[in-house]
């Protein structure tokens, strides 16, 4: 009985075994394929719909999709999207999960993806599946050289059988081309070239890895701008701005021109004598766009034109001669993006969501790499792109920065337009963190300030004992006290001038109480001035370095106490004057002696005064 | 994806750049000048270094923004 039982659990074993690997491939079946290549520029792009059915009694959620090795090499772009067989409308498609698999027992040479279906398949059911697969670099240019009046001519291959580890029922497959000159094309049974188009099919019945060689060879002008690297720069910062700059190493990768190039020629006859060449190039920028620049390493290119309205802007640049197979040329484009169209804020991180790919159209780029310079001071960086790339990390040091930008470096090997979708790039930054900038402007100024503050503070003279560096020390005293003794007249005349303001007061208001007090104040307020005045001019008149100055200071402190002197008889006279309620006139009439004598003494005074500043 | 977060602007409009940039250079040139002016003017016995310190802060927080907002205003995003 034990016996048994391990048989049958043996037995079981390998049938599951069996089922395994079987259910995979023999269960489902393609019961119609549609294929469409179309070869219009440079960029191969296939788009095949499958019909899957299942024809086996097993659940099978995952379908395989093989591409041959020299094919799946220039792969750039796979997408694999339910189609429910009404809507075509790209919007309304979601990709499906595929995977690079290598499943045992399969022809070598073949590279297979297992695409994760949305809903299990059961016995019977059927989906259908577009699978939209995008390769560079398979036009090959035949002849490899032409002249520069040639015409371009390309060759394609591929299978005129749709390659599959599943049989398919029924197929065609269809070659859009951009002109209806072909130079030869295979002839298989159900061919047919109707306009620019090859028609192969219907065939029926075809086995599992049935592979037939179609060739195609066919001319194709279409402009083959090829950038071998492209370095795009995204540069953020918070003051209001996203600075996209792109470096481009362009080549032209259809066949090399030979026998030299004839600007004459060229520059006569353009579209015939030099139909393979492209003369410009197109890039959509975003709406908006700003500062846009294009140069190289000599300078700018004035061979440009940019257009604009409110959702585009075009930028039609020329390089800086006809572009020719084989020829190459490198230069950079910049442009400014407004911030708050691309910087985002969500759950305390902010993020950039921003196109990955380059503007140009119809480019094929074999090495793109994406740099997200992040300002300074952010923290937390993560990057959601929805297609493999290869990831690193840099610093940079840029404008006005001590720790450096953290920047995010994206790699793509072979990119086309399809790989221009929109990524994110996620990281945490302080508000605060903006006023770094500032701060250290205004540190660099204030270093100059204090420099110039120590200068002058700092006593730089070499020898301390030194008869003229004494003098200098005493000469720096005496201005000071001067200065101080300026101050004390200063003070003092406007006491004086306050003085005459009370007695005009008094012939206004009558009031003779108020007057007496001013006269009062005044009077301790210019004692006061007098004491500290003192010790100035002991100091003057003590000093060898102010013998020159001491007559003058000495003259004014005269002037000033007559003035003083004169000032207060005058204001006892007018103040008795109205105390006996004399008249207006007679009061003029007694002070006007006084009053002329206190006017040339001020001026008197004023001329000193000036003369004193002047040392 | 984008109409997920809440877009972030710069703390001042950029309009506004060029305008701030000339104001407040001007008022740093300004008190800059009477930083000098004074420097020059007082001996040593009567300068206060407070008043310098102050002058000086003043003037180099004015030039500071002031050539910030002008780098922005040239296009020059710091």
């Amino acid at each position: 009985m034990a016996l048994r039982s391990t048989h049958l659990f043996i037995f079981f074993f390998f049938i599951t075994i069996s089922l395994f690997f079987t259910s995979a491939f023999s269960n489902l079946i393609l019961s119609k394929v549609e294929r469409r290549i179309d070869l219009t520029s440079q960029i191969v792009r296939t788009i095949s719909t499958l019909k899957v059915e299942n024809e086996g009694p097993d659940m099978v959620s995952e379908v395989l999709l093989c591409f041959p090795d020299y094919q799946a090499q220039k792969l750039a772009f796979f997408l694999v999207s339910p189609n429910d067989g009404k809507g075509k409308s790209k919007s309304s498609t979601t990709s499906l999960p595929v995977q690079g698999v290598k499943p045992e027992g399969m022809p070598p040479s073949l590279t297979f993806y297992s695409v994760s279906l949305p809903k299990g398949l059961s016995k019977g059911e059927s989906i259908i599946l577009d699978v939209f697969a995008v390769f560079t670099h398979s036009l090959q240019p035949f002849p490899e050289q032409i002249t520069q009046a040639d015409i371009q001519l390309v060759l394609f291959q591929d299978s005129a059988y749709y390659l599959s580890p599943y049989e398919v029922k029924f197929q065609s497959l269809s070659v859009r081309l951009p002109s209806p000159r072909v130079e030869s094309y295979t002839k298989l049974q159900n061919t047919k070239l109707v306009d620019s188009e090859i028609k192969y099919g219907p065939y029926e019945n075809l086995p599992a890895f049935s592979y037939e060689v179609v060739v195609v060879h066919y001319e194709n002008n279409r402009p083959f701008a090829v950038a071998q690297e492209l370095v795009r720069e995204i540069e953020i910062s918070h003051w209001g701005n996203v600075q996209i700059t792109e470096h481009y190493n362009l080549v032209h990768g259809g066949a090399h021109n030979k026998g030299g190039f004839s600007r004459l020629d060229y520059q006569a006859r353009p579209h015939v004598r030099g139909v393979s060449s492209f003369r410009h190039l197109l890039a959509k920028l975003p709406p908006r766009a700003h500062s846009v620049y294009y140069r190289d390493e000599i300078g700018n290119i004035s061979t440009s034109h940019l257009r604009g309205d409110s959702r585009k802007t075009e930028l039609e640049l020329e390089p800086r001669y006809p572009m020719f197979g084989g020829w190459k040329t490198s230069f950079t484009i910049g442009y400014g993006l407004p911030l708050q169209e691309y910087l985002f804020e969500s759950e305390g991180k902010r993020f950039i969501n921003i196109s990955f790919g380059s503007p140009m159209q119809e480019l094929v780029i074999d090495n793109l790499i994406v740099k997200i310079v992040l300002p300074e001071g952010s923290s937390d960086v993560s990057v959601s792109v929805p297609f493999s790339v290869k990831q690193l990390e840099e610093v940079k040091y840029s404008h006005l920065d001590i720790a450096g930008r953290p920047v995010v470096v994206l790699e793509r090997k072979n990119a086309v337009p399809e790989h221009n979708m929109h990524f994110q790039v996620y990281y945490k930054f302080s508000g605060l963190s903006l006023l770094r900038e500032p701060l250290m402007l205004i540190s660099g100024f204030l270093f100059l300030f204090i420099t110039c503050i120590i200068y002058m503070h700092a006593d730089m003279s070499i020898s301390k004992s030194s008869a003229s560096y004494l003098a200098k020390l005493q000469w720096d005293e005496v201005q000071a006290t001067l200065q101080q003794v300026q101050n004390i007249i200063n003070r003092c005349l406007g006491v004086h001038d306050k003085l005459e303001t009370s007695l005009r007061d008094l012939s206004r208001t009558g009031d003779i109480q108020a007057c007496k007090a001013a006269r009062k104040a005044a009077d301790s307020y210019l004692k006061e001035l007098a004491k500290d005045l003192k010790p100035f001019l002991t100091f003057l008149q003590s000093c060898p370095q102010a013998a020159q100055i001491w007559p003058k200071v000495e003259e004014l402190v005269a002037k000033v106490k007559e003035i003083e002197e004169k000032l207060m008889m005058k204001h006892i006279m007018v103040v008795d004057s109205y105390e006996k309620k004399s008249g207006g006139r007679e009061i003029e009439n007694k002070v006007a002696a006084l009053q002329q004598k206190l006017t040339t003494l001020r001026h008197e005074v004023d001329d000193i005064l000036e003369v004193i500043d002047e040392i | 994806m984008a109409s997920q977060g809440k877009p972030i602007t710069s703390p001042i409009s950029d309009v506004y750049y060029p305008s701030l940039a000339v104001i407040m250079i001007g008022i740093g040139l300004i008190v800059t000048a009477s930083f000098f002016i004074y420097e020059a003017t007082s001996s040593k016995k009567t300068r206060s270094l407070a008043k310098e310190l102050i002058a000086g802060t003043v003037a180099s927080v004015f030039l500071g923004f002031g050539s910030l907002f002008l780098l922005l205003a040239s296009g020059v995003y710091v």
